[in-house]
């Protein structure tokens, strides 16, 4: 398998306070990972860093065998990197049609970009019937859409979900996981984030589970549910 | 004594500094939705808008409409210096940073302009192609007056089509609602930044030839309480509200000239305090101003 990202030895501080501890981890092309953990354990800062937004104080980034560790984050975007933030993070005085566009802000190939749109509207009708709504109008779910559609609009390899399925009913996270594998099935990778972990252990092709800053455990779902700890904390059983 | 044509033509003046005021406002609001920077040195551009077309124009003698886009062009090229020169740097620092360095730079460029100038207002005579006087039953105007008027609606429509019909002026609606997550979507945004600053300059820097054209006058400090009262204009409007600008923009004007028309002469001295009762009234009622959305605290 070819790795597309990898974390070497990162270290990301707050000040002078580690939020991420020499983190290393591997994603690798058309997997989808799950990183895993509680409140505070790192793993925005783990997304921010790799998306550029964060710089770590140690260690090197590898993109698609480049090392990114000091791009700048338009940059790493352009290379195919997305952030699906989280709490959507949509602009939500735009509409939904100028918050898809700009996903595909730095492409120049404008026929594809519109394309694409008809893709995106494709996949999530409700969008496409809310196209020239402002977007601070729409439910939590269909937010939840319109971040994932906005970042497909930038055609990535490698799609960071900051947990998608925070504040949504069960129904949609089903629907979401749904879609999350589909997604993955149009080739792009996907690092997954999420505090709920049974659903992302049931997509996922490989885990991490940080624990303040530190990776914990990691492994195959099959070798981390297994694991009475995982159980416990994180299964609920 | 108030009578109609006494209403219109007071209505009238009101409109033409409510122009004034909205082409200011614009230029500030875009840039205090991104930055969250009060800039006081756009009041400078007004100064420097107005004495560059007394030079190109009256000195030089060019013609009209060349002399026009040279103020244009330096208005935008002074704005980039000044984005280049003092903002740049201070991306990510304290807000008040900002407010400080901005005053800073108005205080230099104001007494720069005193040195190199003169500390003593220069007669601006309206350009004689502009100054036709036309009579009506209602109306007494000169050419300048429908002048003001319709390039101002000009320059506000198109930038009204600059920001919601452009891929740069989405980016930049994008920018100042969020910019982190305009960062994440491979905006850049400090070109984002120099765009409005340059766009915003320029407009301000025209401004100051209106200004001159309509009122006879210029001087070195023309530009402070002018600059003051178009950023009253934004918070009445709204901060960061494009169309909230310009609306508070006519608000204001109108409020000041017809304030002035109907109240008794003795309160004419008042016109400055009267703006700001406007501020202060607007603000107990709507602290968000007309047409401002309920800031986020950004963390």
């Amino acid at each position: 398998m070819i790795s597309l990202l990898r974390l070497e030895q990162v270290t990301v501080k707050y000040g002078v306070i580690p939020a991420v501890q020499e983190l290393s981890l591997e994603v690798c092309e058309g997997q989808i990972v799950a990183l895993l953990g509680a409140n505070g354990a790192g793993k925005t800062t783990t997304l921010k860093t790799v998306v550029g937004v964060l710089r770590p104080a140690h260690g090197r980034i590898l993109y698609d065998g480049r090392d990114i560790t000091t791009l700048p984050a338009p940059q790493r975007v352009r290379m195919g990197i997305c952030l699906v933030p989280e709490g959507r993070g949509i602009f939500n005085r735009l509409t939904v049609r100028e918050n898809l566009l700009l996903g595909a802000y730095h492409r120049r190939d404008q026929g594809e970009v519109l394309r694409d749109l008809e893709e995106v509207y494709r996949l999530f009708p409700r969008l496409k019937e809310r196209e020239n709504q402002i977007a601070g109008t729409l439910s939590g779910g269909e937010q939840q859409m319109l971040a994932i559609g906005r970042g497909l609009m930038s055609r990535p390899k490698l799609m960071l979900l900051d947990e998608p399925s925070l504040g949504l009913a069960p129904l949609i996270v089903r629907e979401l996981y749904a879609l999350i594998q589909s997604i993955r099935e149009k080739g792009v990778t996907i690092l997954l984030v999420e505090q709920s972990a049974p659903m992302a252990i049931g997509v996922a092709d490989y885990v991490y589970v940080l624990e303040t800053g530190i990776v914990k455990i990691s492994g195959t779902p099959k070798e981390v549910e297994s694991l009475e700890e995982v159980k416990k904390v994180y299964l609920g059983g | 004594m108030f009578s109609l044509s006494y209403f219109l033509q007071q209505s009238m003046n009101g409109v033409i500094l409510g122009c004034i005021y909205a082409l200011l406002a614009l230029g500030m609001t875009v840039v205090y939705g991104i930055l969250r920077l009060i800039n006081f040195a756009h009041g400078a551009l007004i100064t420097l808008g107005a004495f560059c077309m007394y030079f190109v124009f009256f000195r030089l003698g060019l013609p009209f409409i060349a002399s026009m886009f040279l103020v244009l062009g330096f208005g935008g090229l002074m704005g980039l210096v000044l984005d280049f020169v003092a903002y740049r740097k201070l991306r990510g620092g304290p807000e008040v940073a900002l407010l400080i360095t901005s005053l800073g730079f108005y205080t230099f460029i104001e007494n720069l302009t005193k040195l190199l100038v003169s500390p003593q207002p220069y007669a601006f005579k309206t350009p004689a192609f502009l100054a036709t006087l036309y009579r009506t039953p209602f109306l007494t105007f000169r050419t300048i007056d429908v002048f003001i008027i319709l390039s101002s609606l000009a320059i506000m429509f198109s930038f009204h089509l600059f920001v919601r019909r452009t891929k740069m002026g989405i980016a930049m609606r994008a920018t100042s609602e969020n910019l982190e997550i305009a960062n994440l979507m491979g905006i850049e945004v400090n070109r984002v930044i120099s765009v409005a600053f340059v766009l915003g300059s320029a407009i301000a820097a025209f401004t100051g030839f209106l200004w001159g054209a309509k009122y006879g006058q210029i001087s070195y400090d023309m530009g402070f309480l002018t600059g003051v009262k178009a950023f009253v204009a934004v918070v009445v409007g709204g901060v960061g509200s494009i169309p909230g600008a310009m609306l508070g923009g006519f608000v204001l004007g109108l409020a000041e000239i017809l304030s002035i028309a109907f109240l008794p002469t003795r309160f004419a001295e008042y016109r400055d305090g009267i703006v700001f009762a406007i501020l202060i009234l607007v603000l107990l009622v709507r602290p968000s101003g007309i047409m401002g959305m309920r800031e986020e605290v950004r963390v």
